[in-house]
C-alpha cells in the first residue's frame, strides 16, 4: 500500500503532462483529420526553446510562455505549410503519415542540431514538499496539476462558451456544412493549429519539468502515451483526450508499482492496440 | 436581424438569384455547359432531369463549391461568380446538400446555433423560436443527436438551419433523396413551402419531377449538362417532349395520376 | 581503405535486400507496415544467439537465449526463418479494416514497443548494450579480418542482393504479381474478382518478413554486433524513405533508393568533416534524409525510378485474323448451362435484413433469379438496392436471412470465393484498378490461372506462359467485342468515365461469371453506349448467363429487364414486367417520376 500512493502522485503529475499535450493533439486532429505525428517534435523543440530563455536567468514558469510561442509558431507552419497543400492534392492518409515522420526528423534532429547532443535540465527550484492528504508532492508539482487543470478548464470554456469553439466544433464535425453556414473554416482551422501549437509548447515545457533531464529524442515514446489517451477517448474528441490522458498517466504510473517499472509504458501500447483493434473512434466517439 | 451586407427576404430588387451562360465543372472538365436560370423573389423554382444530367453540379456552382469556368452567378445585385460558400452564405444564400446536410454529432439546438453562426448572439435564441414556429416537431427535439434523426427529421433539420441566416434564397439538392415516399411527399409539399412562407426564394433541384412539380412556380430542365426546356409545370406537363424525358418508351402524360397507360 | 569499400559494399547489399522486401511488400503489393524493421531485427538477433557460443569471453558479461554456436550457414538460414515467423502476428495487425493512418501508427508504435521491451527486459537479448562478439560466418576456416574475408563477405552480400532481386522479380512480373498490384490498387475490388486478399497479405508480410530477416543475419554477421540503437524509430523511417525516393512497385528503384538512402548516409559521415560541434553532422544527417523525404514525396511521389507501364507481349499470328463481326469469346474454363425451357433458379435471397445502428437498410428481401435472365432491380434512392446487392455478391453480411447459389447456401461464404465459383459483381463508383493497364484489368479477373499463385509464379514462365496466353488471347477478343483495343495498354485510370465502365464489365466477364450482379452499369454512360451495353447483356443472357442489374434509367428497364424488382425502404414493393408494373399504383407512387 506504501508505493501506491507515491505511484497515484506520480500518475496525476504524468496524467497532467499528458492532459495538455493529448488535448491539442486531438483538436489538430478534429478539424485538419490528420494525425500529426511531428508534434511530439514540436514539443522538445519548444521545450529547448525554453531552457534556452530559462539560461539567461528567466524562471522556467515563465519560459514556458516562450515554448506555448514556439509551439504556436511551429505548428501554424505545420498545418499551413505541409499538411494542407498535401490534403489539397489528395494525398492518401498513409502519403501524410510518411511526410509527417519526415516532419518529425527534420524538426527534432534539428533541434539536437542547434542544441547539441547533450541532454538538459531546467534550472528550476522544486521548492518544498507539501503534504496533502498521504500524498507528498512538491510545490512544482503541484503547480503542474494546477497548470494542466487551469488549462483544462480553459479549453472546456473555449469549446463551449466562446465563438471560435463554437465555429471549430462546427467546423470538425462537417467543414464543407460550417463553410455553407457562413463560417470561414481556414481562419478556424489556423487559430485551432495555433491554440493547440501553444498548448503542444506548454506541455513541451512541463514534459521537461516532470522528465528533469531531456533531450531531442526524448519525446519518442511520449508520442505513444498521446495515441494512447487520444484513441482511447476517441480521435477528436477533447473530453475524451482529457479522460484518456488520466486513464493512461494514472494507469501506467500505478502498474509501475506492481510490474517492473521499465515496462510501464507497454500498458499505453496495449491499449492503443485494443482500441485500434475493438473501437477506432474512441469511447467517447461514434461507434465506427 | 439580418448579417450586415447580406441581402434578406422582402428587401431584394430585380433577381433573387441569377446564373448567366454558366459552365462549371470539377478540376477543369466542364460537367454543365451554358446554363442560364433565374430566381425571381419569392419564387420557388425547381430544377428536374435524370441521372448525371447536372443538376447537382450546377446548384454547387452557384454557392461556391464547383468551379465556374464560364459565366456569371449573381446574387441580388452582387456578381458572386468565383466566391468562396463561405462568403456566398454570408450575403444570404443558403444551402441544403444533398448528403453531410447536418452537423451529426451536435444536437439539434447545437444544429441551428452553428447555423446562426453569423447572427449577433443576442439575436440567435429569437431566431432559434421563429425556426421552430415553422417546424414545430424540431421544438420537441432540441436536445436530441442530430445523428440519430430519421432521415425526413434531418432534412427538416438541414433546412432549419439553413434558415438560421434569414436567407434571400434557399438552395436545396434533391431533398427528397433517401427518403420514403411518405415523407418526400411532407418534404416538398410542406416544408419546402414553409421555406417560401418566410419571405425566401427557393431553388429545387429533384428527380422526382412529378412531385416537385406540384410545388413550383416555374421548372427547368437539365439535360446531359444543358438546360432543354423551361416553363410553367402546366406548360411542360402538356409537353410530349418533357414526358418523354423522364418516362423513357411510353409517352405517358404526367398528369394523370392513375394509370400512366 | 579496403575496409571501407568493404563496408560500403556490405551495406550497400544488406540494404538492397531489405529495400527490396520492403517494395515487395510496400510498393507491389501495398501492404503498408511501418513496423518493418523489426523483421530485419528479428532476423539479426536470430543469426547472433545461434551463432553465438553459449558464453562469451570475459565471463559472460552478456545474457543472452541460445547460444548455440552454430555454423554457417545456419544463422542466415535462422534469421530468415525468424523474420518469416514473426510476420505472422503482423498479418493479424495489418488485415483490419482500419483507416490506412491509424493502422500506419499501430504498426509504427508496436516497432517503437518492440525496441523498449527488447530493452529493458536484459535477460532475453541483453538489453540495451545488445549482442557483442557476434562470431562472423566461417571464422573456424578463415580470418574475418583478411582483406581476402572482407572481400569475399561483401562479394556475397552483392550476390545474394542480385538472386532476392531475381526472385522477386520473377514473383512481381507473372500473373501472381499482377494479382498483388491488383490489391494494392483497391483490395476490396481485388476481392471480388476472386482474390484471397488476406491470404495474399499474410505471404507478402511472409516472404518480405523472411528476406529483411536475412539482411538482418548478413549485416550481424559482417559488423558482428547489434543493438536496439540499430533499429529504433528513426531507422524505421529510412528504409520507407529509401523505397519511395528510389521509386515505388519498382525492383530496380528499390535497389537505388538503398544505395542513395542507407548507404549514402553513411558515406557522408566518412567524408564530412566534423563541422561545429560533436554530434552536429549526424544530427544534420537526420534533418536532411526527413527533407529529402518531404521534398520527394511532394515534387517526385513516384520515385526516381517510377514503376513502369507493364506493356504485355502479343503474340497474334498472321492465321488467326479476327473475325469482321464481333466473334464470341473462345471457350471459357467454366462451362455455362444455356437456358433451359424450366425455369431454374440461379441465386436466391430469403428474408435477408441488413441493419446499420438500429436503421434497417434491407428490411427482409425475397427473391428468386431465374438463370438466364435478366433481372432489374429498381427503386428510389435509399431504397436499399446497392445494400442488397453487396449481400448478394458477399461484400456485406446480412444481419438475417440467408442466400442461395445454385441450391446451395452461401450465406456465410466470403465475396471472394463467391467471385470464384462465378458469382461476380461490379461496383456503383469506378473500381478499375486505376495502374493496371486495361489489358491488365481483364487478365487480373481470369479464375485459375496457373501463374496466379507464388509457386506458379517461381516455377516461371514456362510453367504459366501458356495459360497466360490463353488468357490474353481471350481479354483481345473482350476488347475487340467492346470496341477499345486501341486502349488495351493505357492505364485504367487514364480513360473516359464510360470508357472506364466498360472496362470493369469486361472484367467482370473475364471472371468467367454465371451470375453478374450490376450495379448501376449504365451510370454516366452516353446513351448510345447503354444501349450497346444493353443489347450485350442480353446476349450473354442467352448464353446462359444470369444477371442482376441495378439501375435508374426505366427506359433500359423496359428495353433489356424482364422481369423487375421494385424496392423501397428496403423491401419488394412488386415484381413482375415492366408493363405491368406501370399499371400497379404503389409503383408509381413510390418511384416513376415522383
Amino acid at each position: 500500500m506504501n508505493v501506491l500512493v507515491p505511484s497515484i502522485a506520480f500518475g496525476l503529475i504524468s496524467a497532467s503532462v499528458l492532459a495538455i499535450a493529448s488535448v491539442g493533439f486531438t483538436l489538430q486532429f478534429a478539424v485538419t483529420n490528420v494525425l500529426n505525428l511531428a508534434y511530439s517534435s514540436v514539443m522538445i523543440a519548444a521545450a529547448f526553446v525554453a531552457y534556452a530563455v530559462n539560461r539567461h536567468g528567466v524562471t522556467i514558469w515563465v519560459a514556458a510562455l516562450a515554448a506555448a510561442a514556439t509551439g504556436a509558431i511551429l505548428s501554424l507552419f505545420l498545418n499551413r505549410v505541409v499538411y494542407t497543400p498535401f490534403q489539397r492534392r489528395k494525398a492518401s492518409p498513409i502519403a501524410i503519415v510518411i511526410v509527417a515522420l519526415g516532419m518529425t526528423l527534420i524538426i527534432e534532429y534539428g533541434t539536437q542540431a542547434i542544441a547539441g547532443p547533450t541532454n538538459v535540465s531546467y534550472s528550476m527550484s522544486q521548492g518544498s514538499t507539501l503534504a496533502i492528504g498521504s500524498f507528498r508532492l512538491t510545490v512544482a508539482q503541484l503547480a503542474i496539476i494546477c497548470m494542466s487543470i487551469v488549462l483544462m478548464l480553459g479549453v472546456h470554456v473555449l469549446i463551449r462558451f466562446t465563438r471560435l469553439g463554437k465555429a471549430m466544433r462546427a467546423t470538425a464535425a462537417n467543414r464543407d456544412l460550417a463553410r455553407n453556414s457562413g463560417i470561414r473554416t481556414d481562419r478556424v482551422v489556423n487559430a485551432t493549429w495555433i491554440v493547440s501549437g501553444a498548448l503542444c509548447g506548454l506541455a513541451g515545457a512541463v514534459f521537461g519539468m516532470d522528465a528533469g533531464t531531456f533531450g531531442a529524442t526524448s519525446t519518442d515514446l511520449f508520442l505513444v502515451l498521446i495515441l494512447a489517451a487520444v484513441f482511447l477517448g476517441g480521435p477528436g474528441e477533447p473530453y475524451g483526450a482529457m479522460l484518456g490522458a488520466v486513464v493512461i498517466g494514472l494507469g501506467t504510473e500505478v502498474s509501475a508499482a506492481f510490474i517492473v517499472s521499465d515496462y510501464k509504458d507497454v500498458i499505453a501500447f496495449v491499449v492503443l492496440l485494443a482500441m485500434l483493434a475493438v473501437r477506432p473512434n474512441g469511447l467517447l466517439g461514434a461507434k465506427a | 436581424m439580418s448579417v450586415d451586407g447580406a441581402v434578406a427576404p422582402g428587401q431584394v430588387r430585380g433577381l433573387a438569384l441569377a446564373a448567366e451562360h454558366v459552365t462549371a465543372g470539377y478540376g477543369g472538365n466542364p460537367i454543365i455547359h451554358e446554363v442560364s436560370i433565374t430566381v425571381g423573389p419569392g419564387e420557388v423554382v425547381s430544377i428536374v432531369g435524370p441521372n448525371g444530367s447536372g443538376k447537382s453540379t450546377l446548384l454547387k456552382s452557384l454557392v461556391g463549391i464547383v468551379e465556374i469556368l464560364a459565366g456569371s452567378v449573381t446574387v441580388g445585385e452582387r456578381d458572386v461568380t468565383h466566391w468562396a460558400p463561405e462568403e456566398v452564405a454570408r450575403i444570404g444564400v443558403g444551402y441544403v446538400p444533398q448528403v453531410d446536410d447536418v452537423f451529426a454529432p451536435l444536437t439539434v439546438r447545437e444544429n441551428l446555433e452553428m447555423g446562426g453562426y453569423l447572427l449577433r448572439p443576442a439575436d440567435v435564441g429569437a431566431r432559434i423560436d421563429y425556426v421552430i414556429e415553422l417546424f414545430p416537431q424540431l421544438g420537441r427535439m432540441l436536445r436530441r443527436r442530430a445523428g440519430k434523426l430519421s432521415g425526413g427529421e434531418r432534412k427538416m433539420l438541414a433546412m432549419a438551419r439553413a434558415l438560421m441566416l434569414e436567407p434571400a434564397v434557399v438552395l436545396l439538392d434533391e431533398p427528397t433523396a433517401n427518403l420514403a415516399p411518405a415523407i418526400a411527399h411532407t418534404v416538398l409539399s410542406e416544408h419546402v413551402r414553409r421555406l417560401a412562407v418566410t419571405g425566401a426564394s427557393v431553388l429545387v433541384v429533384e428527380q422526382r419531377a412529378r412531385a416537385v412539380l406540384e410545388i413550383s412556380d416555374r421548372t427547368y430542365v437539365l439535360g446531359g449538362g444543358r438546360l432543354r426546356m423551361e416553363g410553367t409545370p402546366a406548360e411542360l406537363a402538356s409537353s410530349e417532349a418533357f414526358v418523354e424525358s423522364f418516362l423513357g418508351g411510353g409517352g405517358q402524360k404526367v398528369t394523370q395520376t392513375n394509370q400512366l397507360r | 581503405m579496403v575496409y571501407y569499400i568493404t563496408t560500403l559494399l556490405v551495406y550497400a547489399g544488406v540494404d538492397a535486400i531489405a529495400c527490396l522486401a520492403l517494395s515487395q511488400q510496400f510498393g507491389v503489393s501495398g501492404v503498408t507496415n511501418f513496423g518493418f524493421i523489426i523483421f530485419q531485427a528479428a532476423g539479426a538477433y536470430a543469426a547472433a544467439v545461434l551463432s553465438l557460443p553459449a558464453d562469451s569471453a570475459n565471463g559472460a558479461f552478456q545474457t543472452y537465449v541460445g547460444g548455440w554456436h552454430l555454423q554457417f550457414p545456419l544463422p542466415w538460414i535462422g534469421a530468415t526463418i525468424a523474420g518469416g515467423l514473426l510476420a505472422l502476428p503482423f498479418s493479424a495487425l495489418v488485415g483490419k479494416r482500419l483507416r490506412g493512418d491509424f493502422a500506419a501508427v499501430g504498426l509504427l508504435v508496436t516497432a517503437v514497443m518492440a525496441n523498449l521491451l527488447i530493452t529493458n527486459y536484459r535477460p532475453f537479448l541483453n538489453g540495451d548494450a545488445g549482442l557483442a562478439l557476434v562470431p562472423a560466418p566461417l571464422d573456424n576456416h578463415f580470418n574475418p579480418l583478411s582483406a581476402n574475408y572482407q572481400w569475399g563477405y561483401s562479394a556475397a552480400a552483392v550476390v545474394l542482393a542480385f538472386v532476392v532481386y531475381r526472385f522477386l522479380t520473377r514473383v512481381t512480373e507473372s500473373p501472381y504479381g499482377r494479382t498483388l498490384r491488383a490489391m494494392r490498387e483497391d483490395d476490396v475490388v481485388a476481392d471480388s474478382v476472386g482474390k484471397n486478399v488476406r491470404s495474399l497479405r499474410t505471404s507478402m508480410l511472409v516472404l518480405g518478413g523472411a528476406i529483411a530477416g536475412l539482411s538482418g543475419g548478413m549485416l550481424v554477421g559482417f559488423i558482428n554486433l547489434w543493438d536496439p540503437a540499430a533499429w529504433g524509430y528513426a531507422e524505421s523511417i529510412v528504409l520507407f524513405a529509401a523505397v519511395i525516393i528510389g521509386g515505388l512497385g519498382n525492383h530496380k528503384g528499390a535497389i537505388l533508393g538503398a544505395v542513395l538512402v542507407p548507404v549514402g548516409f553513411l558515406e557522408a559521415s566518412r567524408y564530412l568533416p566534423e563541422v561545429g560541434r560533436p554530434g552536429l553532422v549526424p544530427a544534420l544527417q537526420w534533418v536532411a534524409v526527413g527533407l529529402v523525404i518531404v521534398l520527394f514525396l511532394w515534387f517526385r511521389p513516384q520515385g526516381i525510378i517510377p514503376e513502369r507501364r507493364r506493356l504485355i507481349a502479343v503474340h497474334a499470328s498472321p492465321d488467326d485474323a479476327p473475325a469482321l463481326a464481333p466473334a464470341p469469346p473462345p471457350a471459357p474454363v467454366r462451362a455455362l448451362r444455356p437456358r433451359s425451357k424450366e425455369r431454374e433458379v440461379a441465386l436466391e435471397a430469403r428474408g435477408i435484413v441488413r441493419s446499420f445502428d438500429g436503421v434497417r437498410a434491407v428490411d427482409g428481401v425475397s427473391v428468386a433469379f431465374e438463370r438466364g435472365r435478366l433481372t432489374g432491380l429498381i427503386g428510389p434512392n435509399g431504397a436499399g438496392k446497392s445494400t442488397f446487392l453487396a449481400m448478394l455478391a458477399g461484400t456485406l453480411e446480412p444481419t438475417e436471412g440467408s442466400i442461395f447459389y445454385d441450391g446451395e447456401e452461401i450465406t456465410r461464404l466470403p465475396a471472394y470465393r463467391r467471385a470464384r465459383r462465378g458469382l461476380v459483381r461490379t461496383f456503383q463508383l469506378a473500381s478499375e484498378f486505376k495502374r493496371l493497364t486495361v489489358l491488365e484489368n481483364l487478365l487480373s479477373a481470369v479464375p485459375n490461372q496457373r501463374g496466379d499463385s507464388l509457386y506458379g509464379a517461381l516455377l516461371g514462365r514456362r510453367y504459366w506462359g501458356s495459360d497466360e496466353q490463353a488468357a490474353i488471347a481471350r481479354s483481345e477478343a473482350m476488347l475487340d467485342r467492346f470496341g477499345l483495343t486501341a486502349h488495351a495498354d493505357t492505364y485504367a485510370g487514364d480513360l473516359s468515365g464510360g470508357q472506364r465502365r466498360l472496362v470493369e464489365i469486361m472484367r467482370a466477364l473475364m471472371a468467367e461469371p454465371q451470375v453478374l450482379l450490376l450495379d448501376e452499369p449504365m451510370a454516366g454512360v452516353h446513351p448510345e453506349l447503354a444501349h450497346r451495353i444493353g443489347n450485350l447483356l442480353r446476349e450473354l443472357c442467352d448464353e446462359g448467363i444470369t444477371i442482376v442489374m441495378v439501375e435508374h434509367e426505366l427506359a433500359i428497364m423496359d428495353e433489356f429487364a424482364d422481369p423487375v424488382v421494385v424496392m423501397a425502404e428496403g423491401r419488394v414493393l412488386a415484381q413482375g414486367a415492366m408493363s405491368e408494373l406501370r399499371a400497379k399504383e404503389d409503383v408509381v407512387e413510390a418511384y416513376l417520376v415522383g
